[in-house]
């Protein structure tokens, strides 16, 4: 894959860049500013680029409206966000176009080499990655007529792993079912919260996302 | 008593406040003319006959007029609730030098009951207040007391020349009641624009009483500033520094297992990452008690919204866009709407809340209402007198209003400049 790595620090940016080639995959591009980081989004469309919030020049969330206003240019262009902190704000923010390819996870995910790479794959592919931090407040968020009381225990905690970006089979390997068994959970799902079932794996985490992102 | 009630009775309360005011403000020039009708009495043309008198004079002139002040604040207040501040100066503390002499604010003393009754006396006789004072019960009785001492004067005349025989006497006692009834419900009133007026602190005064509350406010902001650092340096060095120690044993202990005991090596390794993991949690939170990231990427507004989100309650939050404020105010305001949120979901157990931020003009003016069940109150060391105090620091107000079973409203406002 050809990334787009913008990051401030140069500590972190050099050893993001380096875990990156390490697992095979190509840096055609680095930012350290907010505008560095739209420039090299529109020059390179890269298959999926890692962006960190805070930036210079102005220190506010200037990585995070790079990438927005990046894929207002290009819909669906990529972007795992990465930040010390998560915010619900934000993950709302990023969800709002209702398309995929948006990952926004916390900067220790990259501790994890494996999980890390697998979530840049994933939002490669058109899937999301989010920070199980974040899904846990939007799932928590209390607004009335969300339906979300009606769902078992069970179904409770597949939804979650599937807005956190997992497929069938990793969300069947995290709670040790089948996957047969996860799909029949996402089945009755699907039907209580009166979404439509698609084959697809990316659209149907978009659904609960919108779905969520809009209660 | 309600203020418009039957017309007799509020003849019968204003006749009696009358009566009170016309005591109270002609007490020290009863005095005085008591003094001068001995002096009379005695012998006018005897220099000698007038030394009592002169006494009684400079008495009623050095004594009454403090508890003269005290006593028409106090109708004043309880009749209209009118509180005029009285602004007496206080005496501050008596503390003991390493020289063992006692310093009570104007000299030193060689003991403290000395330092004491020096400091009471200077606080008593140094005051700018008694010229006021003295001032005012001079003009109270030239002013308020003439105009309320008509009904009970009217009063006086009636009984006298309704007694009598004779039309005359009789026409004069009609007019003096007349005079004792319409005049009754509002003879006393002019005793509160004229204390509101001269009994008022002169700004000197009022200077001094600012220069007060602004140290009392810094003995607070340093204390509880020294007390914040504390709190952040035991939070890094138990948490983030231990944690990091740890994270370099166990590295350290790894590269010395990676040949002999890959194994092992690798558990270390999981172990660090669980560390590294641990500690930034640990100092994220930290963090997000001295100053929200979100608060410096968005600023006050989105950081209110983002809050809004994260707290278990349906919060709608309406603001005026844009505000710029300085990062000081921002974080207090922030500060203050995230506990005025905790409290109505952990005291006022409310189902939904509303926050507005808006600029009047003046300042920043923040809303914060609930649907809880209310009887939130400023207990001291209570979570809102804190508020209170750290929003005294610019100056800020707090107002609560949450009547047992709800709803809780409060009015947060902060004056600036930077609007």
């Amino acid at each position: 894959m050809r990334i787009v790595v913008a990051e401030d620090l140069y500590l972190l940016r050099d050893g993001m860049v380096r875990l990156i080639e390490a697992c095979g995959h190509q840096v055609v591009a680095t930012a350290s500013t907010g505008p560095e980081t739209l420039d090299a989004l529109r020059t390179w469309r890269p298959d999926v680029s890692v962006i960190d919030v805070r930036m210079p020049p102005t220190q506010s969330d200037e990585g995070l409206r790079a990438a927005l206003a990046a894929r207002g240019e290009m819909p669906g262009l990529p972007v795992l966000i990465l930040s010390q902190h998560v915010e619900q704000l934000y993950a709302r923010e990023l969800l709002a176009d209702g398309s995929g390819g948006i990952g926004y996870l916390l900067k220790e995910s990259v501790f994890d080499a494996d999980q890390f790479i697998g979530a840049l794959e994933r939002v490669a592919g058109g899937g999301t990655a989010m920070d199980p931090a974040v899904i846990a407040k939007l799932l928590s968020s209390r607004s009335p007529n969300r339906g979300l009381e009606r769902l078992t225990e069970r179904e409770y905690s597949v939804l979650g792993l599937m807005a956190e970006g997992l497929s069938n089979q990793a969300i069947g390997r995290r709670l040790f079912l089948s996957e047969s068994a996860i799909s029949k959970y996402t089945t009755s799902m699907f039907g209580k919260l009166g979404l439509t079932d698609d084959d697809d794996g990316n659209r149907r985490v978009l659904a609960v996302l919108t779905y969520l992102n809009r209660a | 008593m309600r203020l418009l009630g039957p017309w007799p009775a509020r003849a019968g309360v204003g006749f009696v406040r009358a009566c009170a005011v016309t005591v109270v403000s002609m007490l020290v020039p009863a005095v005085w003319a008591g003094a001068v009708a001995l002096g009379i009495w005695w012998g006018a043309g005897n220099p000698w006959s007038w030394l009592a008198p002169f006494v009684l004079v400079c008495v009623g002139a050095l004594l009454l007029p403090r508890p003269v002040c005290g006593m028409v604040r106090l109708l004043v207040a309880k009749w209209t609730g009118t509180v005029v501040p009285a602004g007496y100066r206080q005496a501050g503390p008596v503390t003991q030098m390493s020289t063992g002499y006692w310093w009570n604010g104007f000299g030193y003393e060689r003991t403290d009951r000395d330092a004491l009754l020096d400091q009471r006396w200077r606080v008593r006789w140094n005051d700018p207040a008694n010229w006021r004072d003295l001032r005012f019960t001079v003009i109270a009785p030239l002013t308020a007391g003439l105009v309320a001492a008509l009904p009970p004067a009217g009063a006086a005349v009636a009984v006298l020349g309704l007694v009598q025989p004779g039309p005359a006497a009789r026409g004069a006692g009609v007019l003096g009641l007349v005079a004792a009834v319409a005049g009754a419900p509002y003879a006393w009133r002019p005793i509160v624009p004229v204390t509101a007026r001269f009994l008022r602190p002169s700004p000197a005064m009022a200077m001094a009483d600012r220069v007060d509350e602004l140290t009392a406010q810094r003995a607070d902001t340093t204390v509880a500033q020294a007390a914040e650092i504390r709190r952040i340096e035991r939070d890094l060095h138990d948490g983030a520094q231990a944690r990091l120690v740890a994270l370099g044993l166990s590295l350290a202990t790894a590269d010395v297992l990676l040949e002999s005991d890959p194994e092992q090596a690798r558990a270390l390794l999981r172990d660090a990452r669980a560390g590294a993991t641990a500690s930034l949690a640990e100092l994220r939170e930290l963090v997000q008690g001295i100053s929200p990231a979100v608060l410096t990427e968005r600023g006050l507004v989105d950081a209110v919204r983002a809050l809004a989100l994260d707290i278990p309650l349906d919060v709608a939050v309406s603001a005026d866009t844009p505000l710029s404020l300085d990062a000081p105010i921002e974080s207090a305001v922030y500060f203050g709407v995230a506990e005025l949120l905790t409290n109505a979901v952990r005291h006022a157990q409310a189902s939904r809340a509303r926050v507005s931020l808006v600029h009047d003009g003046a300042g920043i003016v923040v809303g914060v209402e609930d649907d809880g069940r209310g009887g939130a109150g400023d207990r001291a060391g209570g979570g809102l007198a804190g508020l209170r105090r750290r929003l005294a620091v610019f100056d800020g107000t707090l107002e609560i209003t949450s009547p047992r079973g709800g709803p809780t409203r409060v009015r947060m406002a902060l004056p600036c400049e930077s609007l």
